[in-house]
Formats: structure tokens, C-alpha cells, sequence
């Protein structure tokens, strides 16, 4: 099993890329994964950073009658990363939507959400625990008036949505990871090589994609 | 690709594909002096009239359409190239010739926008689409010899246009042979609690997932 | 038949365009829910029976036994058919937030049960607390950003526009190259059309 704490060439690879390149990574990792991954609070504040400097200078630039050219300019690296921030965020969010009671109960997720993604989640979950009560479950004779559990028969949370981690995702590595074991007993070996695309489970390769050593795309 | 597909499970939007293209690096010659950029997404230039310079894609569609510079085709967009890369995909069934991974992305703005930049425009134009559909028509003929549980498909040299299109079909195929041979789980459900009917719950789990 | 009734709801879901909602169906929706009350007493019923007879409700394999789990698994059945319905409406529900905003259009409304109204401020709410706490908007730039400035061929004689801090003078078949915003209003009066070079 190859080994995933490579430091030096992961933090090369960091000092390398902007934080616009970072973002665009984070947002295709999250569009592509069918969990919600960690949240990357470091990125996202300097992203922020960058973002209110570059509306201040922009500010300046046309107190000061800086040619139009070079302000339009900036305004369109100061849009893109705009979008990116913002789609990266609605993402999250609407996973939060759609997995909120699998999220919500799980102290592992619910470690994976920035402090304010933690709020909504619960509220989600409230609201919707809320309607689903007055609407159906209050109506339902005693024993199957769970929003979790089908019946007091059932041994577990059966009835609460969760994302299927054995979905196929395309993705790509940018360093060999060599030969890679894809299922538990060792039957399924792939050899990963730099640059090129796969399609595989998004469960066996969710630690690489943690571990920042594989792209989603 | 014909058929329907499922643009949520596309993932991308065409436009977020272009998106993404739209950093790549590309050569312009400016006519213009400009003090360099210092932007979020990095530092480009100092610009100088006549030096070529390398900006993202992005930069260089805005500063041709203000009249600001000229874009230098890259050096895989010639007739030569391309119809050595056509030849190429059609010679070989089941691999896909190297090409830029945004080289459909690219092609398009450099032609919506540069078009009098690019030797033989037309031409070139032409070869990218006989070559698009020699792949198109690779990718789905590999889907057909899915035959049987696959727990990896390798795609080698395929572009992101090329994956965003075909990302529904393979997702759906690979994930239909996984699912129907793997085996049935039959649970027993362990009662207890005063609603105690002994009925054992067989299948999977049931769950609110929408199909 | 049992769970017809409740299938018809999913099947109504089915049948909707994604991203769309039919009208709540609460007569159906009351009719399931008063099937799973009359599934509920039959079961009772029975249980009862086979309490009565001394029989050992755990073990006992009699035909009210078989009775009884076919009382109980209509009724599971017709509760995940309803929730199934009520979450994958809230579903869209939610789509709409994003797609249209904190205030619904009537023709929508018209659609929601009044539950389901109240699950919609609810989580528009939601989404505005974290929107304020984050101090950044979610709803906008839903698309990625293009250049703010298109070209333009004036379709009709316009004459002189002031735009910003300089003047154009708009004649047919001239061309500009224009902020979109300000092209906008031209554009969708016919006036003008965006062209690529």
C-alpha cells in the first residue's frame, strides 16, 4: 500500500499554486464527491482576503482615474474568484440540504462543516423534522411515528437518506500512486499513473482524495 | 452523444467547463505598454508592444476583443498537427490520441474570438470536429464492452468536454453491473419493543432516496 | 388492494417535470393516513385475538399471525410512500429558494399545503442566517462570470446616448462594444443585438 503522507511533495505542490487554483480544485472535489468533504477554512478565509483587497484597490483605482482597460480587467479576476467562492459555498450547502439528518447525527460529518455550515445543518433538520411531524407522522398511530425508524421493529435509522459512496467518479492523480487496492480482500488492484483519467468507486479512493493526492474532475 | 442524459449528473455546465478552460495559458503579443497585473489569480506581465507575453486564456480573449494584442495559436492548433492527430485517432479503435485536456474549450473561444489569428482557420475548425467525432464514437463503442462488473475504466488523453458528456453514461452503466452482481443481503430484523410482530424485513435497506 | 392509494402519490411525483410540483394532494394524502389507521386496528385486532387464545404473539405462525404482518407492512409501506412524497416535494421546495428567492409566486403557492408553506420561510430563513453570518451572497453568480463589456450592432437608428461619462452615437448597422448592462435595455427593446466578431 503506497504511502499517502508524502509532505514534501504535497507541500511543492502547494507553495506552487495560487489560491485560485486551490479553490477550483476544492470546488471540482466537491461537485464530483457524493459526500461532503472537509471544510477548507484556511482557503477560504485567504480567498476572502484577497477578494476585499482587490475590492479596495478597485475602489481606489477609480477615485484615482486608473485606465478603464486595467480596471476591467481586475474586475473580471476579482468576478471569477468571486464565483468560485460562492459556488464552492452554495455547494456545501445544498449537500447539507439534501444529506441533512445523515449529517446532522454524525459528530465524524458534522466535524467536516465550518462553524456556520454546523448552524444550518441543525436548522435544516429541525424545520424539516418539524414539517415531516405535522404533516404525516403526528397523523400515524403509535410505534410508527419515527422520523428515523420505520416502525419500533426496525434495528436501525432506516429511513434517513443517506449518499451513495460506492458511485463511480472520474478522477485523475497528479503524482504515480502506483498499484492501488481498490476493495478489501485485494482482488481489485489498479496501477495508477500521473495524468491519467480513471473511473473508479468513490469509495476506494477516498482517502487519496482527503489526502489531497487525487483529483476529482 | 445520442440519447438523454441526466444534466445533473453531468455535474459541469458547459459554461463551467469553459469555465475552467478559461485559466489555461496561451501566448499573445500585445500592441500595447501595460504595467503588469498583480492579480488573485496570478502575476501577469509587464505588457510591452510587439513582446509576447503568457496571460490565461480569459486575459487574452479580453484584451484581443479591446483591440489590445493579437493571440499566438498554440502550437497544436495547425493544420499539420491536426490532421497527424485525425489519422492517428482513426488508425487506433481503442486509444485516444494526446491532446490538450481543454482542447475543445480552447479551439471554440480562440475561433469565437480570434478567428483572424489562426492560420487556415476554417481548416483547423474542420479537423477539430472530425476529430471530436472520432472520439465521441471511441468512447461509445468502449461503452459496449462493459460487459460485466468493472471496479476500474481507464480514459486515457480523454478531455474534459469528452468526460463531462459521457460522465452520465458511464456512471449509469458501470454502477447497473455493479449493482446487479453483487449479491442480495437478506437481514434479519432483530424485534423488539412492544409492537414485537416476529416479521423479518427482507431486502435492503429502504430508504427516501428519489430514483 | 393495499398501497394503491399511496403509489398513486409517488406516481404523480414521477410523472411531474424535475424541478416542478403538482398540487398537494390532500384528499389521497387523507385517504392513506386513514388507511393506516384502519391497517392499525386490524393488527390490534389480532394481536388481541391471539393474546386472548393464550397464544405466544412471538412464536405463533397462525394465519392471524400472517394477518397481522401483512397489516403491519401495508402500513410501513404506506408511511414510507408518504414521506417519500413529502421529503422529495420539500426537495423541490427547496430548489426553489434558490432558484427564485425568498418570495414565492402565487401559482406556486397555490401548489403547497400549508405545512409545506411554512417548511419553505422556514428554510429560506435558514439559508439567510447563514448568508448574513458569512456576510457573503449565495444567490447570486449562479453562472460563471463573462466579460462585462459584449459587442453590439445597432439594428436602429438610436442617435446619441450618454453612457457613464462619455457620449455614443447609437446609428443603425454601427458597432460597440458596450457594458452588457448597458446594452441590456437596447438589446431586449430589439434595438440592438450582441454579435460575435
Amino acid at each position: 500500500m503506497s504511502s499517502w503522507e508524502d509532505e514534501d511533495s504535497a507541500a511543492a505542490s502547494a507553495a506552487a499554486t495560487t489560491d485560485v487554483e486551490l479553490l477550483k480544485r476544492a470546488w471540482r472535489n466537491e461537485k464530483a464527491a457524493p459526500e461532503i468533504l472537509h471544510f477548507d477554512s484556511a482557503l477560504v478565509s485567504r480567498a476572502r482576503e484577497q477578494i476585499q483587497l482587490l475590492e479596495e484597490t478597485l475602489d481606489d483605482f477609480t477615485d484615482n482615474g486608473v485606465d478603464d482597460l486595467v480596471v476591467s480587467l481586475y474586475q473580471m479576476d476579482l468576478d471569477r474568484t468571486l464565483f468560485l467562492l460562492r459556488s464552492y459555498l452554495r455547494l456545501r450547502l445544498q449537500k447539507i440540504e439534501k444529506y441533512m439528518a445523515h449529517i446532522a447525527n454524525s459528530e465524524d460529518l458534522l466535524s467536516r462543516l465550518s462553524q456556520q455550515e454546523q448552524r444550518f445543518a441543525k436548522s435544516c433538520k429541525e424545520i424539516m423534522e418539524k414539517h415531516l411531524e405535522q404533516s404525516v407522522l403526528s397523523k400515524l398511530p403509535y410505534g410508527y411515528d419515527s422520523v428515523t425508524r420505520q416502525s419500533l421493529s426496525s434495528t436501525e435509522d432506516d429511513m434517513v437518506p443517506e449518499p451513495q459512496l460506492d458511485t463511480f467518479v472520474f478522477c485523475k492523480t497528479k503524482s504515480d500512486v502506483g498499484a492501488f487496492q481498490l476493495d478489501d480482500v485485494g482482488e481489485e488492484v489498479v496501477d495508477l499513473v500521473a495524468d491519467d483519467l480513471y473511473v473508479l468507486r468513490y469509495k476506494s479512493i477516498k482517502g487519496l482524495v482527503e489526502a489531497g493526492r487525487i483529483d476529482l474532475i | 452523444m445520442a440519447g438523454q442524459s441526466d444534466p445533473h449528473l453531468s455535474l459541469f455546465s458547459p459554461s463551467e467547463v469553459e469555465f475552467v478552460a478559461e485559466d489555461e495559458i496561451v501566448e499573445i503579443v500585445p500592441n500595447i505598454r501595460m504595467e503588469a497585473l498583480n492579480m488573485i489569480c496570478g502575476d501577469f506581465g509587464p505588457f510591452f508592444p510587439q513582446i509576447p507575453s503568457k496571460v490565461p486564456l480569459w486575459l487574452a480573449v479580453a484584451l484581443k476583443r479591446r483591440g489590445k494584442c493579437t493571440i499566438r495559436a498554440p502550437e497544436w492548433m495547425t493544420v499539420e498537427r491536426l490532421t497527424q492527430v485525425l489519422d492517428a485517432e482513426r488508425e487506433s479503435p481503442r486509444e485516444f490520441q494526446p491532446l490538450p485536456f481543454h482542447y475543445i474549450e480552447i479551439s471554440k473561444l480562440l475561433f469565437d474570438h480570434a478567428r483572424d489569428d489562426i492560420t487556415d482557420a476554417y481548416l483547423v475548425r474542420s479537423l477539430i470536429e472530425d476529430i471530436r467525432d472520432v472520439r465521441f464514437h471511441k468512447v461509445e463503442t468502449g461503452l459496449e464492452t462493459i460487459s460485466g462488473r468493472t471496479h476500474a475504466v481507464k480514459l486515457k488523453n480523454l478531455s474534459a468536454m469528452e468526460v463531462n458528456i459521457v460522465r452520465p453514461f458511464m456512471v449509469r452503466t458501470l454502477q447497473a453491473f455493479y449493482k446487479h452482481d453483487s449479491p442480495q443481503m437478506i437481514q434479519q430484523a432483530d424485534n423488539t419493543g412492544s409492537r414485537s410482530t416476529p416479521v423479518t424485513d427482507r431486502g435492503p435497506r429502504r430508504d427516501l432516496r428519489r430514483r | 388492494m393495499y398501497a394503491r392509494r399511496a403509489s398513486q402519490l409517488l406516481k404523480e411525483l414521477d410523472a411531474c417535470e424535475p424541478g416542478q410540483l403538482v398540487v398537494f394532494n390532500s384528499d389521497v394524502f387523507d385517504q392513506v393516513i386513514r388507511e393506516c389507521g384502519e391497517h392499525n386496528a386490524q393488527f390490534q385486532a389480532l394481536i388481541r385475538k391471539m393474546v386472548e387464545q393464550n397464544l405466544d404473539i412471538e412464536t405463533t405462525r397462525n394465519e392471524d399471525h400472517y394477518g397481522a404482518a401483512i397489516h403491519h407492512l401495508s402500513l410501513l409501506r404506506n408511511k414510507r410512500c408518504l414521506m417519500a412524497y413529502m421529503y422529495n416535494r420539500a426537495e423541490t421546495i427547496r430548489s426553489f429558494r434558490w432558484k427564485i428567492g425568498p418570495v414565492l409566486p402565487h401559482e406556486i403557492q397555490e401548489k403547497l399545503n400549508f405545512s409545506e408553506k411554512e417548511y419553505f420561510r422556514s428554510h429560506s430563513s435558514a439559508i439567510k442566517s447563514y448568508i448574513s453570518e458569512m456576510d457573503i451572497d449565495l444567490t447570486v453568480d449562479m453562472v460563471p462570470p463573462k466579460d462585462p463589456y459584449i459587442q453590439v450592432r445597432v439594428l436602429e437608428d438610436i442617435g446619441e446616448v450618454s453612457l457613464g461619462d462619455h457620449s455614443v452615437s447609437l446609428t443603425k448597422n454601427s458597432l460597440h462594444f458596450l457594458r452588457r448592462t448597458d446594452a441590456e435595455q437596447f438589446i431586449s427593446q430589439g434595438l440592438m443585438e450582441e454579435f460575435l466578431e
